[in-house]
């Protein structure tokens, strides 16, 4: 009899695990490779924890699934004649997850707050057009620019313009990145180093959205623990998968490994303003030192493309300019050129991140076997954002997405008004002005013609004068169980990868 | 009955140490172990095969063969060659920092035993305090804040081994210094420097000899803990921890770039670990005289 119990007890806890799994397939987690560095989205670069904001805001504007521009808090706009003023006209009945209501106010509390350089906010460059927001009624928020700038609704579409609600500000200031409360389909439940919580925001202002109880991100930065965390089913989607390991997942019944051409690049910008790159031969001598081929067909089994511009093929104005060969002996005679005969050392603040780090081993050896001895210095993913920003690096592998136009990825990249230690500093980590001219006037360029031929050329310049090693594109390979759906047909998204939206969805 | 033992009876204080730990069988295999990766890890540059840096890119991921031994890693770099080289970081940085940690704790301890009275309370409050952080931790904290180099990782372990020696040596010194031979000293005018140089150092070193044979198995350890977990010696450097931590990104792939460097520490600490139980047998006082 007493033999008989213990089985019994087994049997009903293997019921009640069984149920339990069925319920619990109503909790999202997501392994991503990183931990967060906040939640407030006006302080963010980058992707993976602007991914989480998105969950929590919304903006006035978004880019949807198939990259275009959709209203999301506002209904509609119209700009003036000369791109000076715009006017949005706001959903109405909408609250933040703190109760408050969503109105004109809050918008424009969130502009001024954001663009406010007293509040060394990271986006704060998003917001530099702007003169003053003015709140017309409840329902309506103007805002003008200090000159015409066309493409500014696609500006505020940048994750980095989320509204965030009033009241948790004046509550919680600085700490707010801790306290996050948007209108988002998610609601923030709790954040602890690495796990972030999210539930279902029950007054959500889309009926019946969205569909999932809760989601979890979870950080772990070791390829295989993640891997592991998808096979067993304790993740349900993952991202990256490292290239080697596709073909492990690719024979899974369950899994399906995604992996397409995308807007997410991936370079090694070098510091123009210093020693010895303020020297172009130096430069140039590590694009023919890094082999882009054994990359991509060795390291990433394929599964990525050589960059052969500073922008991606995807975009519109894109020219390919081609990228120079594998050649060490031609990078030891630039060297040898430029005063450096017995080769050159050089130092780049590396993040942790396996995928990043990886990455940069591998040019490593390569820029090696040319003589060129990198220095490593290792630190941890947040402090790699915070360091770099501080233009404290000489050489530093980059990679993201940007909104795919011409102008965002050159602009953001390699124009000077985005270099570090200026106040509309971007991620222009080499310093780069050589294409400034270009940039600017194909910008406002009316004829089409004209404007390619402008884009072209800016282009060239910067692959001529060599502001950065370019790599590839596309690195991102995501993974999900069968039994989530995205919830709408993935087309290319700023993360490089599908993201979970309030469409996202168990089968 | 402890035998008295003044600085110039070290020599057969030493021929009984020898004899002692000679009988050990166990403990000599632990020396023939330690001394064999010594030797390899010595002439790492005769012994490998390829350069332990030099990434081939088309022999990735490749287990055992003619070739590679061991396999390559990720980047296509032979194991072999890099658990070679890997010892040689390994052992440096263990020695370098037990040797630290031996030098300044037994001054420390000594000192401090032997003027006792407020100077020992003082001293050995600090060391308690030192105590008081988790090995991996204190390593941990010195190294996030001075940044991770060779010589950071010497400073880091050796800040954690120092309070331990500095306890193993201010024990014995307190009971010596009581003992006839150091009044004797005194009544002769020796200062307290060579007092404690020439007449108390010898009677202590045994048993910080032991310390730091079992320190070294532990520093060898911190060293592999800090590197898995990045804050090690930078890449592509070879050590054994970061090895590890590498290998555990293809865990599903190819499981033994994590388990080779994993055998080669346990190896290390265990033969360390034999070493310094001979050791001890050699101090033990209730062993003596058998």
């Amino acid at each position: 009899m007493t033999s008989m119990f213990p089985r019994v007890l087994l049997a009903a806890s293997l019921a009640f695990g069984v149920s339990g799994a069925a319920h619990a397939a109503k909790d999202l987690v997501v392994g991503v490779p990183d931990n967060l560095t906040g939640l407030d989205p006006a302080d963010l670069n980058d992707n993976l924890s602007q991914s989480a904001a998105r969950l929590m805001f919304e903006g006035l504007y978004m880019l949807d699934e198939h990259m275009k521009l959709k209203p999301q808090l506002a209904e509609s706009y119209e700009a003036t004649e000369d791109a000076k003023e715009f006017t949005f006209h706001l959903r109405k009945g909408v609250t933040f997850h703190d109760g408050t209501p969503f109105n004109a106010a809050a918008v424009k509390a969130s502009f001024d707050r954001a663009g406010n350089p007293e509040n060394h906010l990271k986006r704060q460059s998003l917001f530099v057009m702007i003169d003053h927001t003015d709140v017309v009624d409840d329902a309506t928020v103007k805002v003008v620019l200090k000159y015409p700038f066309g493409a500014f609704v696609n500006d505020i579409a940048h994750p980095g313009a989320l509204i965030v609600s009033p009241k948790s500000v004046q509550e919680f200031g600085k700490e707010m990145t801790r306290h996050p409360s948007g209108t988002g389909p998610y609601q923030f439940v709790s954040w602890s180093a690495d796990t972030l919580k999210m539930k279902r925001n029950e007054h959500y202002w889309k009926p019946g959205l969205p569909k999932i109880d809760t989601i979890t991100y979870r950080g772990v930065p070791e390829n295989g623990a993640r891997i592991a965390m998808l096979q067993t089913g304790e993740a349900q989607f993952i991202f990256p998968v490292p290239p080697e390991m596709i073909k492990s997942l690719e024979g899974s019944s369950t899994i399906t490994v995604f992996d397409e051409p995308s807007i997410f690049i991936r370079y090694v910008a070098l510091n123009n303003m210093r020693k010895p790159f303020d020297d172009p031969r130096v430069r140039e001598a590590l694009n023919y030192a890094v082999d882009k081929q054994a990359f991509l067909k060795v390291v990433f089994s394929g599964h990525a493309d050589a960059m052969d511009s500073p922008m991606p093929p995807l975009l519109g104005f894109y020219q390919k300019q081609g990228s120079r060969p594998y050649d060490p002996a031609k990078a030891k005679a630039l060297l040898t050129e430029a005063g450096f005969p017995n080769g050159v050392t050089l130092k780049a603040i590396q993040t942790q991140s396996p995928s990043m780090l990886g990455v940069m081993q591998v040019v490593q050896a390569q820029l090696r076997r040319a003589g060129i001895n990198l220095e490593l210095e290792v630190v941890e993913h947040a402090t790699f954002h915070s360091m770099i920003r501080k233009d404290l690096g000489q050489v530093i592998e980059y990679s993201a997405a940007r909104f795919p136009v011409a102008d965002t990825y050159l602009t953001q990249f390699y124009h000077s008004r985005s270099s570090i230690g200026t106040p509309t500093a971007v991620t222009n980590f080499s310093h780069c002005n050589e294409a400034d001219q270009e940039i600017d006037s194909a910008a406002i360029e009316p004829n089409i013609e004209q404007k390619k031929k402008l884009w072209k050329l800016a282009q060239q310049k910067i692959m001529t004068k060599v502001c950065s090693v370019p790599l590839f594109e596309s690195l991102g390979v995501w993974a999900r169980r069968d039994d989530l759906a995205y919830g709408y047909k993935y087309e290319g998204s700023l993360s490089g990868g599908p993201v979970i939206n309030e469409m996202t969805q168990f089968k | 009955m402890k035998p008295s033992r003044a600085g110039w009876a070290l020599p057969i204080a030493l021929q009984r140490a020898t004899r002692i730990f000679g009988a050990n069988k166990i403990s000599m295999i632990g020396l023939a172990i330690f001394l064999i990766v010594v030797a390899l890890a010595l002439l790492a540059p005769i012994l490998s095969p390829f350069d332990p840096l030099d990434q081939h890119v088309l022999d990735r991921l490749q287990s055992s063969s003619a070739t590679y031994w061991l396999g390559t890693d990720t980047y296509g770099r032979d194991t072999l060659s890099r658990l070679l080289w890997g010892a040689r970081t390994s052992l440096v940085i263990g020695l370098a920092s037990v040797a630290v940690a031996m030098v300044i704790g037994s001054v420390i301890g000594i000192v401090a035993g032997y003027f006792g009275g407020r100077l020992d309370m003082v001293i050995m409050r600090a060391m308690d305090v030192l105590l008081s952080f988790p090995t991996l931790i204190m390593g941990l904290i010195v190294v996030a804040m001075l940044g991770p180099s060779a010589i950071n990782l010497i400073i880091a372990i050796a800040l954690t081994a120092l309070a331990p020696f500095a306890r193993v040596a201010r024990a014995p010194t307190i009971a010596i210094k009581e003992r006839e031979f150091i009044e004797a000293c005194r009544a002769l005018g020796f200062s307290d420097l060579r007092i404690m140089a020439v007449h108390v150092l010898p009677n202590v070193f045994a048993d910080i000899l032991v310390m730091g044979s079992l320190w070294l198995a532990t520093a060898i350890r911190i060293e592999a803990s800090l590197s898995f977990i990045g804050l090690g010696i930078a890449p592509p450097a070879p050590t054994w921890g970061g090895m590890i931590r590498d290998g555990f990104e293809n865990i599903l792939e190819s499981a033994s770039l994590a388990v080779f460097p994993g055998l080669a520490i346990l190896l290390v600490v265990f033969a360390l670990n034999l070493v310094g139980d001979g050791l001890r047998d050699v101090t033990d006082p209730r062993l003596r005289g058998e």
